[in-house]
């Protein structure tokens, strides 16, 4: 019984078989990466990336629930890579304008 | 104009998410070629090889995904380009590409 839901999932259209699981599930990494440079200093932060990271993770969000079916896979992974773009960009943000007092940003 | 409305109505079409997901997703390429001008220091190796395996992978699926989504295709070959670069500069500046034998700090 158990042994066939997991051959159920296993031989999925959309199972770990093929691309419709893998690339979905890589997404993550880039929510991983994010996380492992929260510890880098904001002055090595790009705020082109973060914003392109923060963007399509709230506009990805936004679309998996309106994809028929819902995509909960989908919304989770661009939830939190949205939420590390944002919390990326506060950082540099906040070195950048509202702590150093002598030298200005040059970004 | 026939073209346009065409356009304006097709089933992957700006009316639908298979458009405007992919337009998101150039936001990417888009940051990857303005970091190009900066100084290699700045360059993240984690996100760039994330980067790099994301988009391989996002280039399968919208070949395989009903419909094949060309523009999703277009904007992950550019993207997996532009992070290529930005990974060999990375790995450049970080003396692994040196042909003696590289210090590589990080």
């Amino acid at each position: 019984m158990a042994a066939s839901k997991i051959q159920a999932l296993w031989n999925h259209p959309a199972g770990p078989k093929t691309i419709h699981f893998w690339a979905p599930t890589f997404k993550w990494g880039i929510s991983i990466a994010n996380v492992a440079d929260f510890s880098k200093p904001p002055e090595k932060i790009s705020y082109p990336q973060q914003v392109a990271v923060t963007c399509t993770g709230l506009i990805w969000s936004r679309y998996s629930t309106v994809v028929t079916p819902k995509n909960w896979n989908l919304f989770s992974v661009n939830v939190v890579m949205a939420g590390t773009g944002i919390y990326q960009l506060a950082r540099k943000i906040r070195h950048d304008h509202f702590s150093e007092v002598q030298v200005p940003a040059k970004e | 104009m026939a073209a346009f409305k065409a356009f304006w109505n097709s089933p992957v079409g700006p009316k639908t998410t298979h458009f405007w997901g992919p337009v998101a997703n150039w936001g990417f390429v888009v940051a990857g070629l303005v970091d190009m001008q900066k100084p290699p220091e700045m360059i993240s190796r984690n996100m760039t090889a994330a980067m790099c395996v994301y988009s391989g992978l996002f280039m399968r699926f919208a070949w395989m995904v009903q419909p094949r989504n060309y523009l999703l295709l277009v904007c992950h070959a550019s993207n997996e380009s532009v992070q290529l670069y930005q990974f060999s500069r990375w790995a450049k500046a970080q003396g692994y590409l040196e042909k003696k034998e590289p210090e590589g700090q990080h």
